[in-house]
């Protein structure tokens, strides 16, 4: 019996190990990550690391250490002004959206602490949501990107190859929050309304609206 | 000339049957080679002296097929007891080889049994036996096994194994196909592991897909190395389709597999792994129902073959002793029990029984035999205890021989088998340029690789030509058992297509419309002589006649006690009547034209007035004056009428032919309903009146039961022999009739009818599938709006055709004989 149960947990750790390496997703969202941090270095901000946008405007943000971090694991930073121009009213957003001059979208990661040197990369902190959360990532076949799901339609995006795309980072916003809270979405400065062909919940092809901020920085 | 018949593995279609006799027919020496696919035989007649059997057998090895060998002669397992060691076991093999006329012997000791390959005419079990025993091991008895029985088994084995691999298949293909599928069926949402998501975790996916698909590959392995073997030999049959098709799939997978590892992901849409692997599993599917199906075919055979006793029992140095069937020789003094099987053909030698011969004649009611009667293996002695002289042994019995002429029927082919033959040969070939070009030109049109992967698939899959090489055979070998099973054996698919078109039967008269047992009815003497007088100068003139008129005059003169006078000269005066001399005095005996021929003047009132009635007057002359006429008459069967009647309702003309007068025909044929009469026709002539009637554009069939028959039989488009017959009739025939029943006729002309016409519906269904299927695999429907077909719905469609016709042929198997129908009714 004691054999049997440790050749049935060899054979999970291996097929775990097969899956893992097969996992081509997900370990090339990794490398292609890793060259956007090559091309725009992440900066630390405590025990997250911030991707800020060449304008400014927006930031892709992750934390390090998920048993420290708050409310969100990763979310994205956008600067307010540009959406408060066009109408919207920081107080009719999603409770904790309005942060002062900056809004926040994000997804909460869990709680689990990394290993030492984890933290101390971006790149590996980034593997840790891959490898605890590896549902949110995807890939993009339509532009050849790959992404992390920040809930609620919120995403950011990068090339998988930044050579070959000239979109080589994307902030995508879901426009329906800001739309309710009286902006008028098709008008935000440094943001492009657009149909973006994604897939629902059941696997069937839709197109939805997405606020989108590509930069080329390779 | 000598003729083969060799089994034959590995064959999947007509073009396989087709590739088979195309190769040993262009062998030198070879005269004929035809291969019956659902059979799987090879029937050849070669000119052993020009090309050996074994160069035949290895030219059909050398094109990538099995040629089934049977144990060169007998096989026995002889139970021993008393081994000890390994010593012991080769000390009885070393013993039995060096016997004459042992071809291999081992002894596994595990099984304590002693396997031996003999030559049943040189050594018999016994001596075998006597040989251990002669060792000091006892010898036990043997468990035989027949050809038969081993080709039963050996077919059995090659289900269960298609079975298997069918269900391996099905174990791998059927997750393969849901995860292929789940992911693509939106409007329900099927449970689905997320590690297999396509669009989170594709190599995953890819991979596992791989992973189900190989075990799959590798039980239909068969497809592939005689597929692409042939279609190196530029000989493609349908399992070349199949590799085609199916290699097509998977290697396109392969590389976009490759494509996934490359970074595009969105390659895991262009996978076809399940298309591989349900095609296969498809096709094993319908091989699988196609083997049973066709075992089903050969079951007449199989009935026949197991009608055989295995042993019996034999007076041998004034005891009872019980051998193998194998071992009984000429002459041979058997002992049959009531409830037993006559072992082998014989005469009876002492005692008296009633012999039900229904298995070999279909004849209902058992038949006297007492001393003198032939007997014939395999029918039941039901009351009596007889001793039989062995007459004719193994291949040479009447069964045997039954055997051997359905197992030849079943093996040739209709001259409508040609067509499908023909087009079976180009079938692949074309298919594969089909499937090509259409692919090609959706490539052209679409620019998208997958779809035009998709559709060269569909075709290559959809067009396998399986169907069309059962759709002939398959009702061949159903129709010709069935007749078989009713005592009517039909010679090869040849006469079985002829027998459907005719509509003029011809019968002879005597035996085969009538009982063939005349007596005499009338005695009209002339002057003084009085009636007693005239039969007993009759009947001794008529004692060397072997003609069944005069025997009747000569058996019912010596009923009635009278004394025959020997006659001297005696001559036979062919189809006119005999003279001799009784006495010292002239005797002429003999029909009207030969009294006229003599000059014997026919003055006699009344012998109009029997000819009217069907008799059959003989006028008797001595010194060349009348003495008188003795009439005789023979008694019409009681199924003639209802036969003719069968023949009118099915259209066909009922023609009688026969040497008697035309009045005594005449009145014969009223009785019975025939149509036209062919009176006063010499034995010899009877071929040519047959030819007259052909000219007039019939097709015509003969019935004929004798010696005198046969020129006629072989004239006719189908010479049918009645009630076994002799042997040169049954020689001549093209159908022979085991009953001396007449509703026999009808029914093989309704059984060759239904044959036909399924053959017909086979081949109909045949070409149906592919002419129906090609366009629609080709994407002609999705030009114009339709939908396109899945290659997995190809294959499943393929798989069909094969089984529809198969269970088509085996519609066959409801035939009913008129008689049965005549009785119900």
């Amino acid at each position: 019996m004691k054999r049997l149960l440790l050749c049935a947990l060899c054979a999970a750790l291996l097929l775990l190990t097969a899956c893992r390496a097969l996992d081509v997703i997900g370990n090339g969202s990794v490398t292609s990550f890793a060259g956007v941090l090559d091309a725009l270095p992440a900066a630390a901000a405590g025990d997250t690391w911030m991707l800020t946008a060449p304008d400014g405007a927006a930031a892709f943000v992750w934390s390090g250490d998920f048993s420290r971090t708050g409310v969100y694991d990763a979310w994205l930073e956008l600067d307010a002004a540009p959406f408060v121009a066009a109408g919207l009213d920081p107080g009719r957003l999603p409770d904790g959206m309005a942060q002062g001059e900056r809004l926040v979208a994000g997804a909460s990661l869990g709680a689990q602490a990394p290993a030492p040197e984890v933290s101390e990369s971006p790149v590996l902190s980034y593997g840790q949501i891959v490898a605890q959360q590896r549902a949110r990532i995807g890939h993009h076949a339509a532009m050849d990107h790959f992404g992390v799901d920040l809930d609620g339609g919120f995403m950011f995006e990068w090339a998988r190859d930044m050579a070959a795309n000239d979109k080589d980072i994307v902030f995508v916003l879901n426009p329906e929050p800001f739309r309710q809270a009286g902006a008028d979405v098709g008008a935000i400065e440094g943001w492009a309304l657009a149909m973006v062909e994604t897939m629902d919940e059941a696997g069937r092809p839709i197109e939805v609206e997405k606020l989108l901020k590509p930069f080329d920085i390779g | 000339m000598d003729n083969q018949i060799l089994s034959i593995g590995g064959m999947t279609c007509a073009a396989c049957a087709g590739r088979i006799e195309r190769v040993v027919g262009k062998l030198p020496g070879v005269r004929r080679a035809a291969v019956n696919l659902a059979s799987e035989k090879l029937f050849v007649e070669y000119d052993g002296a020009s090309v050996p059997l074994s160069a035949i057998k290895e030219a059909v090895v050398k094109i990538g097929y099995e040629v089934l060998e049977k144990p060169p002669g007998g096989a026995v397992a002889i139970p021993v007891g008393g081994m000890t060691c390994a010593a012991c076991a080769g000390r009885i093999e070393k013993t039995l080889r060096r016997l004459d006329g042992v071809i291999e012997a081992s002894v596994n000791l595990a099984a304590e049994k002693a396997f031996v390959t003999y030559d049943p005419k040189r050594i018999r079990v016994s001596a075998l036996r006597a040989a251990i025993e002669k060792l000091g091991y006892q010898a036990l008895e043997a468990d035989r096994t027949d050809a038969a029985e081993e080709d039963r088994r050996r077919k059995q084995r090659e289900i269960r194994a298609l079975w298997i691999r069918f269900a391996v298949a099905a174990v791998f293909s059927l997750p393969l196909l849901y995860i292929a599928m789940a992911p693509m069926i939106t409007w329900v949402r099927l449970p689905f592991p997320a590690s297999l998501a396509p669009m989170q975790f594709p190599l995953v996916y890819a991979v596992a897909e791989l992973i189900l698909v190989v075990p799959v590959i590798v039980v239909g392995y068969r497809f592939y190395t005689v597929g692409f073997k042939a279609l190196w030999q530029r000989s493609p049959n349908m399992d070349s389709l199949i590799a085609v098709g199916t290699s097509a799939a998977f290697l396109y997978s392969v590389y976009n597999m490759w494509r996934i590892t490359q970074g595009d992901f969105h390659a895991v849409d262009a996978l076809y792994f399940e298309t591989a692997g349900v095609i296969i599993t498809l096709i094993l599917l319908g091989k699988s129902l196609e083997a049973v199906s066709k075992g089903r075919t050969s079951e007449a055979i199989k009935k026949l073959m197991g009608l055989a006793p295995k042993t019996a029992v034999v007076f041998r140095d004034g005891a009872e002793t019980e051998i193998p069937i194998d071992e009984v020789e000429i002459g041979d003094v058997l002992l049959v029990r009531p409830g037993a099987k006559i072992p082998v053909d014989g005469t009876v030698r002492e005692g008296h029984t009633a012999v039900d011969e229904s298995m070999l004649t279909g004849e209902s009611m058992p038949v006297d035999k007492q001393a003198g009667d032939e007997v014939y293996a395999a029918t039941l002695n039901t009351n009596g205890v007889v001793q039989v002289t062995a007459t004719r042994v193994g291949g040479d019995t009447a069964l045997a021989r039954i055997i051997k002429l359905v197992e030849d029927a079943q093996g040739s082919k209709a001259p409508i088998a040609q067509l499908a033959d023909i087009v079976s040969g180009y079938f692949v070939p074309i298919v594969c340029a089909i499937a090509l070009l259409s692919g090609v030109a959706w490539y052209i049109g679409r620019g998208d690789v997958s779809f035009a992967l998709t559709i060269f698939i569909s075709v290559l899959v959809i067009a396998c030509p399986c169907a069309l090489g059962l759709a002939t055979p398959t009702a061949i070998m159903v129709g010709t058992g069935k007749g078989a099973e009713n005592g009517i054996l039909i010679k090869g698919g040849e006469a079985l297509e002829t027998a459907h078109k005719v509509n003029t039967i011809v019968f002879d008269k005597t035996g085969t419309v009538t009982e063939g047992k005349p007596t005499v009815t009338d005695i009209l003497p002339v002057g003084a002589l009085s009636k007693e007088e005239l039969w007993r100068l009759t009947a001794s003139a008529e004692q060397g006649s072997e003609h069944p008129l005069g025997q009747a005059i000569v058996h019912g003169a010596r009923a009635e006690g009278l004394a025959l006078s020997l006659a001297e000269r005696f001559t036979a005066l062919t189809g006119r009547g005999v003279e001799a001399v009784v006495d010292g005095a002239a005797v002429l005996v003999g029909n009207a034209a030969l009294m006229e021929e003599r000059g014997v003047a026919l003055t006699l009132a009344g012998s109009d007035r029997l000819a009217e009635e069907g008799k059959t007057p003989m006028y008797v002359a001595r010194d060349g004056q009348l003495a008188g006429v003795v009439a005789v008459a023979d008694v019409v069967k009681p199924s003639s009428r209802a036969a003719i009647e069968s023949l009118h309702r099915m259209g066909i003309e009922g023609a009688m032919i026969t040497g008697d007068n035309r009045r005594t025909a005449a009145a014969i044929a009223r009785q019975v309903g025939i149509d036209r009469v062919l009176s006063e026709v010499l034995p010899q002539d009877k071929s040519s009146e047959i030819q007259k009637l052909q000219r007039e554009g019939k097709r015509v069939a003969m019935v004929g039961d004798g010696i005198n028959d046969a020129p006629a039989l072989v004239q006719a488009d189908i010479g049918i022999a009645i009630g076994s017959g002799t042997d040169v009739a049954m020689e001549s025939a093209d159908i022979v009739l085991m009953r001396s029943d007449l509703m026999d006729v009808p029914t093989a002309i309704r059984l060759s009818r239904r044959t036909i016409r399924n053959i017909k519906q086979n081949l109909f269904w045949a070409f149906g599938y592919n002419t129906i299927g090609i366009p629609v695999a080709a994407g002609v429907l999705y030009l114009l709006g339709g939908p396109l077909l899945s290659p997995i719905f190809a294959a499943a469609a393929m798989s069909l055709s094969s089984v529809s016709v198969l269970t088509n042929a085996l519609r066959l198997k409801r035939f009913r004989a008129d008689r049965e129908e005549v009785s119900a009714a």
